[in-house]
């Protein structure tokens, strides 16, 4: 076997990490399984795609290579402007959807029908004004470099990989030294009790979908960057990103971001022992696997 | 400690509150409590005791009626915002963070205190609760039953709160627990705190009460000093349990 692969595979599970962070944490918020999150990641990579072109058009020298890179700084600044974009598109549909079904206290079913309707709904827009037609943030072409070991990869997948592993890190020392953090374990303890202690619900949701959504934002990103950017890229990582949220643990930042890992991973090694056309049916194998043998997943704890 | 010629803590005013607007459970409650007054809200099962002190902390809808903390119309006020106020609710049950350390529980409660003066007030509910403070970073759902009331209470007081409202702390826990909870709330009402407390344990209760209200079907029936009401034979029959507790005990 090709050890190419584990490079692949640490790639692919980065992405379906920050992903799958985003999902466990609006389940173990808000106790339901948003499918529309998918979605976050497409739009995330398409308002830093047209954020980076409106720089690029500006000035040129935002579009000359940084580095090794195959991207000017057009993309980091149109990253993180992308980022408040989609936490703000998040809060959108929580405050025109969601957020009105909790109001009339709407049954988990019915939030997660609805979520199925914003991921159709956000993904029509985003043909509608982008196309289906496939882009990209650059079309330089990069060496990979060798690393030892049969390990290959280009400076844009290692700094992706760097960024994936900083993310997580930060957002698992905000959920666990600060005080947004403990409010966010305790809106997802009991909401009730979380109120009469003083915390403001309302305020650690919207905290919830504008984090959730920034990492989808970057997953995009990172996707956008590394492969391409099309309307169905969040809707193919969609399996994946709950398989991963699942065998983490709901609840669980680094359980989310290790499972994405194993994920990719596997998906990686699949691809090569099995054949590419099996690459989708392993989110599936796992996600069911775990639902028989450890529905509280890696991390988490037993209802 | 009396409390007579205190100003009024809280009170309610023709309160009714319920999970469905058209199926009221309090309906139409006239309450009130003065400052340093320790008043035990006693009732059979269903009497609308429990949903009563949770609509005043916020947590039941009001339809009709107001909520009032001293003076200030507390009625619309969301329940995150009450204990801001200076009103502080310890829930029957799941009424700590199991999930958290016991640290992390006081930090949540103290988090909307100024930042420099929570460290302080920690320190101080540690010297209060000696139990929790030997075990800070323990998570909270290893404690025993009545080392979870204590860090509820805890947790409650680190505001400093006009008024603590304790929905039945004893449900669950043996005898002797029991007496050390009652011991503490009686000594933490000596400190000033008003407290209203549901319970169903009603000698315990009556025993460190100033006062006492009797809900019957979501309605007072009945209130008055805690010594009398447990002397009253009738309201110890008809409300107390009294002659349903002597038969079980003679048979």
């Amino acid at each position: 076997m090709n050890p190419q692969a584990i490079m692949d595979g640490l790639i692919t599970g980065s992405m379906i990490g920050l992903g799958a962070i985003g999902v466990t944490l609006t389940y173990s918020i808000l106790r339901f399984a948003n499918f529309a999150h998918g979605e976050f990641i497409s739009w995330g990579a398409y308002f830093a795609l047209a954020i980076s072109g409106a720089l690029g058009s500006l000035s040129g020298a935002f579009l000359a290579p940084i580095g090794p890179f195959s991207f000017g700084w057009s993309l980091p600044l149109a990253t993180v402007l992308a980022v408040a974009l989609t936490g703000g598109l998040a809060l959108l549909v929580d405050a025109l959807l969601f957020g009105r079904l909790r109001a009339q206290r709407g049954a988990v079913i019915i939030m997660v029908m609805a979520s199925f309707g914003a991921a159709l709904t956000l993904r029509s827009l985003l043909e509608f004004i982008f196309t289906s037609k496939p882009a990209y943030f650059s079309k330089a072409l990069q060496i990979a470099m060798p690393l030892g070991g049969g390990l290959r990869a280009t400076p844009d997948q290692l700094l992706s990989l760097g960024i994936a592993v900083l993310l997580v890190v930060a957002v698992h020392l905000l959920l666990t030294r600060t005080a947004i953090g403990r409010s966010m374990r305790a809106v997802s303890e009991n909401q009730q009790l979380a109120g009469v202690v003083g915390i403001d619900v309302r305020k650690v949701i919207r905290t919830v979908w504008v984090l959730g959504a920034g990492l989808a934002c970057v997953a995009g990103v990172m996707a956008g960057l590394l492969v391409q950017i099309r309307p169905y890229m969040g809707f193919d990582l969609l399996l994946p990103l709950f398989a991963a949220a699942i065998l983490g643990g709901i609840g669980s930042v680094p359980g989310a971001m290790l499972a994405g890992l194993i994920v990719g991973l596997t998906e990686a090694f699949a691809v090569q022992l099995i054949g590419a056309e099996w690459r989708a049916a392993i989110a599936f194998v796992i996600l069911v696997a775990v639902l028989l043998l450890r529905p509280q997943g890696l991390f988490g704890r037993p209802e | 400690m009396t409390a007579t010629g205190q100003p009024v803590a809280l009170s309610t005013k023709a309160l009714v509150a319920g999970y469905e607007r058209d199926l009221p459970i309090v309906r139409g409650v006239d309450f009130s409590i003065r400052s340093g007054e320790l008043v035990i809200v006693l009732g059979p099962n269903g009497a609308g005791k429990s949903t009563f002190v949770k609509a005043v902390a916020g947590l039941v809808p009001i339809h009709s009626g107001a909520t009032f903390l001293g003076d200030r119309d507390i009625t619309s006020v969301p329940a995150h915002e009450k204990i801001r106020h200076g009103l502080a609710f310890v829930p029957q049950t799941e009424n700590i963070f199991a999930t958290l350390s016991i640290n992390d529980n006081l930090l949540l409660a103290a988090n909307i205190l100024p930042k420099e003066k929570r460290s302080r007030r920690i320190a101080d509910l540690y010297a209060m609760f000696p139990d929790l403070a030997s075990r800070p970073s323990l998570r909270a759902g290893q404690l025993s039953g009545g080392q979870r009331q204590m860090l509820a209470v805890a947790r409650a007081l680190i505001v400093e709160p006009s008024v603590l409202i304790l929905d039945e702390p004893s449900a669950g826990l043996s005898p002797k627990i029991v007496s050390e909870v009652f011991s503490k709330l009686k000594a933490i009402n000596e400190t000033g705190v008003t407290i209203i407390l549901v319970e169903q344990n009603v000698k315990a209760a009556l025993a460190i009460a100033d006062r006492a209200v009797i809900l019957v079907e979501g309605l007072l029936r009945h209130e008055g000093p805690a010594a009398t009401l447990a002397d009253d034979p009738i309201v110890a029959e008809l409300y107390l349990g009294a002659r349903h507790q002597s038969k079980a005990v003679a048979s």
